[in-house]
């Protein structure tokens, strides 16, 4: 449990970092880009093996466990790993997610927490309770790369934020996901690097769980 | 006693002068972004992040008080690269001056190429001591004379003036690179430069700027393909033909320009098994080489990686030849080093005028010496503290567990904001320059 706290505690690191590292003068860096990249795979692969590990030992367990109460233990340690990222706008809500549309909610405030909710779109995963389903990339996530990866061009890895339109080249699918998912913080100054927050403070989260974890997935997938 | 030369830790290292801003507000444009000795030892260059370049000059040496070598004065200072905007890519390029490197001297001029981002300049350096006087149709401050009021001639003669020292761009080598220029070389035959970037090496005359050949080029056919890029590269002291390049997979490439055209293939590849026991989840970032310096002999190459400085004989690939831990106790928290972006902080290293003593840089204003024949090692520190002319630097020691002893310093107070990336050696004499954040320390051996 603690390893996968941490191996998300770094993923979400390191996409912070990553898309800071875009808007620093200079342009987007290539080697710390891949060696940003480097770190979240590792994360993510021992965060999905730390699950792997988890869910075989709780299907030894008696089964008869109500979904909220699994849910909500991943779910605290989702909104904490988003207390890491800064505060900004509430990005358009994740397209996949279907029950959770939060739009009425886009204020820079942060809001109220967020009660666990089951998204009722049903994951075609193994490991399908609500909190882990972003974290394996669902059938549709993998469609919306391909097609990032056949817009993408081939040249100049190092551009700021682009017009939407245009993918940067080296890392096509992290330029449309981060541009999706943070494009309330561009007007935000950087802050601070988030602060690996104690894993039993429950802070409010500004965005769904799910759909974190579904940028997580799609960024690191990418690589 | 001490011994003049050789030996790191045999001699005693003593405050000489330090350079820059006293306060503790850092300006951002006066972070000294590289540090180059000429090839006499007696110009000292700095780069700093606002792309200016500041040269210091060696005094002469007195020769009633030998007690010390001649001081370093500011000699010259220009503003090599101003920032930049790329409207095709919408990308503003930076200033920082990343590398300088000066060619040797061959006439009364000095010349070095300093370089940004994307572009390098061949800066020429002079002297003027002397103005011509005595012009026909212009007054002394410059203005015309009404020439009817001209009723003699005379020719013009040179009168000594105040020393003025001149830089001024002769070559500017742009539109080459893509990615990130992270080295300059000069190639032993004073003719050829190298350039390279995150994916690419150029190859350039010093006199044709509209020109470069690439000669190594490790873009992948798809980006998203892409696992390594170039770190630092390097041309052979001797050898017109030889180059190397660093990855950041750890690994060094060892290239010969007369097997073809595009140096792809490596003629020698230097990467040491990775140790199973040291695997970690950064293990990959921190086996990524920050610099490579061959030996002034050219049997050797040194090259920086975020722990260690490790040694190779050109003639063995598989494993280096010495290694030495430049500060081990940060391997338990790379974590927090990640967190902090420290683990991505670029150390450089160099060589002594012997390649017998070795230097690098780490943090707290911290740097090493490690002396490759006693094997001894020794680690001082940059700090105002200690800035007494003379004043011998006493070694200092960082405590990883345990019980902390006296003058020991704990991992935990290390001041990771004070970090020693730049450091150089004067190619002849026991004279170092260590750049601290916006100052330039330089030290000398205790002369008795």
């Amino acid at each position: 449990m603690e390893v996968q706290k941490e191996a998300q505690r770094i993923m979400t690191l390191s996409v912070w970092k990553m898309y800071h590292s875009r808007m620093q003068r200079g342009g987007l860096r290539l080697h710390r880009s891949l060696q940003l990249s480097l770190v979240m795979r590792s994360a993510r692969e021992l965060y999905l093996s730390a699950k792997v590990e988890a869910h075989e030992s709780e299907v030894s367990l008696p089964p008869a466990l109500p979904s909220d109460p699994r849910l909500h233990p991943p779910r605290e340690a989702e909104s904490t790993a988003e207390t890491a990222t800064p505060d900004g706008e509430h990005p358009s809500p994740e397209p996949m997610d279907t029950q959770e549309a939060p739009t009425a909610e886009e204020t820079s405030a942060c809001c109220a927490p967020r009660p666990a909710k089951v998204s009722r779109k049903r994951r075609s995963s193994s490991l399908s309770d609500g909190g882990d389903a972003g974290l394996v990339p669902s059938k549709k996530a993998r469609l919306e790369e391909k097609e990032e990866e056949e817009g993408a061009s081939s040249e100049a890895a190092d551009r700021l934020q682009p017009p939407p339109a245009q993918a940067e080249g080296a890392f096509p699918n992290l330029a449309r996901v981060l541009q999706r998912r943070f494009s309330g913080l561009l007007n935000c100054s950087p802050a601070a690097p988030p602060t690996a927050p104690p894993a039993c403070e429950a802070k409010p989260a500004c965005r769904p769980a799910d759909s974190m974890l579904n940028v997580l997935v799609r960024a690191v997938v990418a690589f | 006693m001490a011994r003049r030369a050789g030996g790191g830790n045999d001699i005693q290292w003593c405050f000489s002068q330090v350079k820059g801003a006293v306060d503790d507000d850092v300006a951002e444009a006066d972070i000294i972004s590289t540090v180059e000795f000429n090839h006499s030892g007696e110009l000292l260059a700095t780069g700093d992040k606002g792309g200016r370049v500041v040269i210091f000059q060696q005094e002469q040496e007195n020769k009633i008080q030998s007690h010390s070598r001649g001081e370093y004065n500011v000699y010259s200072t220009f503003q090599s690269h101003e920032p930049e905007f790329d409207y095709l890519k919408s990308l503003e390029i930076e200033e920082k001056i990343n590398k300088i490197r000066w060619l040797p001297q061959k006439n009364a001029a000095q010349f070095l190429l300093s370089t940004n981002d994307k572009t390098i300049k061949l800066w020429k350096i002079s002297e003027r001591d002397k103005r011509p006087e005595g012009y026909n149709l212009k007054e002394e401050d410059g203005r015309y004379r009404d020439p009817t009021t001209v009723t003699t001639l005379r020719v013009p003669v040179f009168r000594p003036m105040d020393l003025m020292v001149e830089a001024s761009p002769r070559r500017i080598f742009a539109n080459a690179h893509t990615y990130h220029i992270n080295s300059i070389s000069i190639n032993s035959d004073y003719e050829t430069y190298l350039s390279a970037d995150d994916l690419r090496i150029n190859l350039w005359h010093l006199e044709i700027t509209d020109r470069s050949f690439n000669i190594v080029d490790i873009k992948p056919a798809n980006m998203e393909e892409l696992t390594e890029v170039i770190t630092a590269a390097e041309f052979h002291p001797n050898s017109c033909n030889t180059f190397v390049y660093s990855s950041s997979k750890g690994t060094i490439r060892l290239c010969d320009m007369r097997a073809s055209a595009l140096c792809d293939r490596h003629s020698k590849l230097f990467e040491e098994p990775e140790d199973p026991s040291n695997r970690s989840f950064f293990s990959e970032i921190i086996s990524s080489i920050s610099d490579v310096k061959f030996s002034h002999s050219g049997r050797y190459m040194m090259t920086r990686d975020y722990l260690s400085v490790k040694i190779w004989d050109l003639n063995m690939e598989n494993r280096p030849v010495e290694t030495y831990q430049v500060h081990e106790y940060l391997r338990s928290k790379l974590c927090s080093l990640y967190e902090n972006d420290c683990i991505f902080d670029k150390f450089e290293c160099c060589w002594n005028g012997s390649d017998s003593v070795v230097m690098t840089g780490s943090y707290n204003n911290f740097f090493r010496m490690f002396d490759r024949n006693t094997k001894r090692d020794i680690t001082l520190e940059a700090s105002r503290e200690n800035n007494k002319p003379r004043t011998v630097l006493k070694p200092r020691k960082v405590c990883a567990s345990g019980k902390r002893k006296k003058d020991e310093i704990s991992v935990d107070s290390l001041d990771f904001n004070k970090k020693i990336l730049h450091t150089a050696w004067h190619p002849k004499e026991n004279i170092i320059a260590v750049a601290t954040t916006n100052n330039l320390y330089i030290f000398q051996d205790k002369v008795n």
